[in-house]
């Protein structure tokens, strides 16, 4: 077996002509026992023979990448089903690991999932589903968007029902098996209990369809997964139940066999123990689809119908047929199926559902519809843009998707702990029968003693019973499946939250370091402005004048009159400057007319002739040079300049008319995103090209606490590095394009105001609204989220370190009593439904914002309109 | 078949030295038993019974695994 040769066939990219066909095969001949190396340019193939004890994949596929080529990969999700702690976890991604030709294995226990990337053609799906199930558990390739969700729905549904009716079953006979049990404690009851239910036998002959029949599945899968080198908790529980059952059986039968005799019959611990393990399991089942109810939501949200227009006659067709340019019809109330372009008609569209805004979206020809929205007033048709996967929606649950399967570090650190629990628990078990044994029962074994929280005492038992039962209570008290959901679960149920508020995290990990984030770097222009110059000032001084304005323009106010010319002046200019004056007067509600004669000065502004009027429109040096003196107004003009605006000076016929101001607008929640960010202990930056003087005075009026200034677009990164450098953990807030790099560099890259457009979007968190108060939300979430996590991981760990040293008899000594089996299976369930229970809170979680919506609208516009920062140089 | 061939082979190379623990360790548990003395026979069989199932949880998977590991890697593709 050992020197076993393989062929294999890898699927190589990047390979343009001959010279990369003998450069990829020359890297393959050089590992050792790599033989008859043929690359096919044509089907991009290279297909070798090789001696897997030698050379593994990883090492072709370093091989073929250092001489500037790659092996492809491939990435498929499977459906696990079977799985119920973390050592599953780690069992299905070893057995797929394992796998010649998987390259990597993630497995997500809160949606059974595994993420496999593989190369295609060297190891096939077939091979995966069998490696999982020959590691005891069951696995189908998980299919697309809606029949995902049937399917899901269709395997969680048809768990609780397979382990409601094992409930229904031990639950039933284990009562009656109770009640005979304790026939003598039963007083005045026991004239309506047949007095044959307290037979030993009979005991013994209801408890076996419970120990073979409901609880068959944990000794089925135990062995399964035994025979494959793995150990689970299914094994806990089958070691537990049937020792108990096993001595239960001799002690009955052979009652002077000497393991305790009739009076350390255990099939009640048998019975109920199998009870209680599956009304865990079954609770388990009905929580656990819950935490991930996010992603059902938005599948949901896909209409299922579409009202088409084909040759002016309306059509319903299913939504996944729509084509692109497609034209469809929407009524009020309708949900709107893909996205598109309105083409017709006047509506208002809540958008809520994936973007997280509260107030309905208007919408009218010429703009974007977002599917799985739904249309609340008029009706209008729509050319469909988008399709399918393809979709605003279709990408967001792809990406939600990938992040729930995600894994984050400390998700890993659990997993490995759990995984490797089983068998410390077991060599536990050994120790523990063996102290009990040799020394504990002789010392310290008393004969009233009783099991906590019940009346049934042990006096008959015998040292082998005594250690025994001690030996499996600590088996079944162990059970890591609390610490195995305690993360997922809380990093399903915090992605969904996320998404919910239009704020797309696009893995665990990014959750668990946005939480730990100390610094946010903000990039100004179009994160914390508007990105656009807005007249935010106006200064007017006729006094100077010799043209009666006032009466000319008929227009009572001086500030009206000198935009106004500076609008005419400006309206055929191209610059930034001139069309925000231009704006600026048309907003304001004036006539922008035509001017009679226009020049413009290159560098320096604009000169026209206005109604009769000379206008001159520049900067100060413009007006030195045709010697106007604008020293009155000189003082404001240097308070504007020291806020950060740009002052254009306006010249009326040669004498000084007044002063327009124009910076980059704050957009309208920037100074509340960074009040609340300051009320979260962290410290805000912001990265601009402007100069210091300017990014000061803006940084100022936001409330910023750092300011990078002067930094060009290139650089952006390396300020973040810099940042890290003195030990902090940093966030970057940006365009997703643009500042691709810096958000890349940062520990957290999180992509502003990127519309629906998700997959295009670099950043590890993708904030759906042009919103940057939606910052504060993914902090807010990433904090919620892993304080889940870490309250789950306490609970779950501090009950196996409570209840193991208990199990294990450890206050015997002082206090006779001793945790009976049923107990500690009655305890594991109720630990794992806390650690379910405490994650589902967190669907009551609202970020800060989403709670005070309402005095927001009234007194929150902190960033008003004209709160203006200097039009940008960056 | 290659596959099954190799994982044959696993199973019975991991027996081969996860049974002889077992037992050895079971074997321990009987002559510490008998050395120290005075319990019935019947203890001491069911305490060499369950020190050995114990055992053979434990050392199964994890001479499995190695055994496993040491064979080399599963023939993903060989159906």
């Amino acid at each position: 077996m050992s020197d076993t040769t393989l062929n294999v066939s890898l699927p190589i990219s990047g390979m343009t002509c001959a010279s990369c066909v003998s450069h990829v095969e020359d890297a393959l001949k050089e590992l050792p026992s790599v033989e008859n190396v043929v690359v096919n340019l044509g089907t991009n193939k290279a297909s070798l023979t090789y001696n897997p004890k030698r050379v593994g994949l990883g090492d072709m596929q370093r091989a073929v990448d250092e001489v500037g080529y790659a092996v492809s990969t491939s990435e498929i999700i499977l459906d696990v089903r079977g799985m119920t702690c973390a050592s599953c976890v780690g069992h299905v991604e070893g057995a797929l690991k394992e796998l010649n030709g998987v390259r990597e294995a993630v497995v997500n226990l809160g949606l059974g999932t595994a993420r496999v990337t593989y190369i295609p053609g060297v190891v096939s799906t077939s091979a995966m589903k069998r490696a999982v199930r020959e590691a005891g558990y069951e696995a189908s390739e998980r299919s697309q968007g809606a029949d995902a969700l049937d399917r899901e729905r269709q395997a969680r549904e048809d768990e609780i029902k397979r382990q409601g009716r094992n409930l229904l079953i031990s639950g039933s006979i284990g009562l009656v098996v109770m009640i005979g049990t304790f026939f003598d404690m039963l007083g005045a009851l026991k004239a309506f209990v047949p007095e044959f239910l307290s037979y030993k036998w009979v005991i013994g002959l209801l408890t076996t369809p419970i120990v073979f029949g409901p609880g068959r599945q944990f000794f089925t899968n135990s062995w399964r997964g035994l025979k494959h080198g793995v150990t689970d908790m299914n094994l806990l529980y089958a070691t537990g139940i049937g020792a108990a059952y096993g001595i239960a059986v001799i002690n009955t039968i052979f009652p002077q066999a000497g393991f305790g005799g009739e009076g350390a019959t255990f099939f009640e611990s048998a019975a109920l123990l199998t009870t209680f393990i599956i009304l865990g399991r079954w609770l388990e089942a009905l929580t656990r689809g819950r935490t991930s109810e996010a992603i059902r939501k938005l599948m949901k949200l896909q209409p299922k119908i579409a009202r088409i227009i084909r040759d002016g006659k309306e059509e319903e067709i299913p939504a996944e047929e729509v084509e692109i340019g497609d034209l469809i019809l929407v009524r009020p109330g309708e949900g709107i199926p893909v996205d598109g372009m309105v083409t017709e008609g006047y509506s208002a569209v809540d958008e809520s559902m994936l973007t997280g805004e509260s107030l309905p979206v208007e919408k009218k020809t010429g703009d974007n519809v977002i599917g799985g929205t739904l249309n609340k007033t008029g009706a209008f048709k729509f050319t469909a843009t988008r399709v399918g996967k393809d979709t605003a929606l279709g990408q967001i649950i792809k990406l939600v998707e990938d992040a729930q399967a995600s894994k984050a570090p400390i998700q890993k650190l659990a997993d490995w702990v759990a995984g490797h629990f089983i068998l410390g628990v077991h060599v536990l078990a050994v120790l523990v029968f063996v102290f009990w044994f040799f020394i504990g029962f002789q010392r310290f074994f008393d004969p009233s003693s009783r099991f906590m929280l019940s009346p049934y005492t042990l006096g008959e038992i015998g040292v082998f019973g005594f250690s025994l039962l001690l030996s499996v209570t600590v088996l079944v008290i162990s059970c890591p499946c609390a610490v195995g959901l305690a993360t997922p679960s809380a990093m399903m149920a915090g992605t969904g939250k996320a998404a919910e508020n239009g704020v797309l995290f696009k893995g665990a990990e990014a959750i668990e370091k946005a939480s730990k984030l100390q610094t946010i770097v903000f990039d100004k222009t179009g994160t914390l402005t508007k990105g656009e110059p807005s007249v935010t000032d106006v200064i007017a001084d006729f006094g100077l004048l010799a043209v009666d304005l006032e009466n000319q323009s008929r227009i009572n106010n001086q500030q009206s009159t000198i935009l106004r010319l500076a609008a005419i002046a400006e309206k055929n200019s191209e610059h930034p400057l001139g069309e925000a004056i231009v704006k600026g007067a048309q907003s304001r509600g004036l006539l922008v007319g035509e001017a009679e004669s226009f020049d413009s000065i290159p560098g320096h502004g604009v000169e026209a002739q206005v109604e009769g009027i000379a206008v001159l429109l520049g900067n100060r040096r413009l007006m030195r040079e045709r010697g106007v003196d604008f020293s009155p107004l000189m003082a404001q003009a240097e308070a504007l300049e020291a806020d950060g605006k740009t002052v254009m000076f306006v010249a009326v016929d040669g004498q000084p008319g007044g002063l327009i101001a124009v910076a980059d607008i704050l957009k309208e929640f920037t100074v509340e995103a960074i009040r609340r960010l300051h009320k979260l202990g962290i410290e805000t930056a912001m990265i601009t090209g402007d100069n210091l003087r300017t990014a000061e005075a803006i940084a100022r009026q936001v409330g910023i606490d750092r300011v990078l200034a002067e930094v060009l677009p290139q650089d952006k990164a390396e300020e973040v590095k810099k940042l890290q450098a003195s030990g902090k953990a940093v966030a970057m807030v940006g365009d997703g394009v643009n500042d691709a790099p810096a958000l890349a560099q940062a520990n957290v890259g999180m992509a502003i105001g990127s519309g629906t457009d998700v997959a295009k979007e670099t950043g590890d968190v993708i904030l759906i609204k042009d919103d940057v108060r939606d910052v504060v939300v993914a902090l807010e979430v990433a904090k919620a989220t892993m304080r889940k996590v870490k309250q789950n991981l306490f609970w779950a760990f501090f009950y196996n370190t409570l209840s193991i040293p208990l199990a294990a008899g450890l206050l015997y000594p002082f206090i006779s009593l001793i945790i009976s089996p049923e107990l500690a299976g009655l305890l594991m369930a109720v630990s794992s439904i806390t650690v379910t229970l405490n994650t589902l809170l967190l669907k009551g979680f609202k970020p800060s914002i989403r709670r005070d919506d309402r005095p927001r609208l009234g007194a929150g516009k902190s960033g008003s309109p004209l709160a203006p920062v200097a039009a940008s140089t960056d | 078949m290659e596959h099954e061939q190799i994982e044959k082979e696993v199973a019975r190379r991991s027996a081969l030295i996860y049974l002889p623990i077992s037992l050895g360790a079971a074997a321990l548990f009987f002559l510490a038993a008998s050395l120290v003395g005075g319990y019935p026979p019947v203890a001491k069989i069911g305490g060499v019974v369950w020190v050995g199932l114990l055992s053979l949880i434990v050392s199964m998977p994890i001479v499995t695994s190695r055994v496993k590991h040491h064979a080399g890697t599963v023939a993903g593709n060989h159906e």
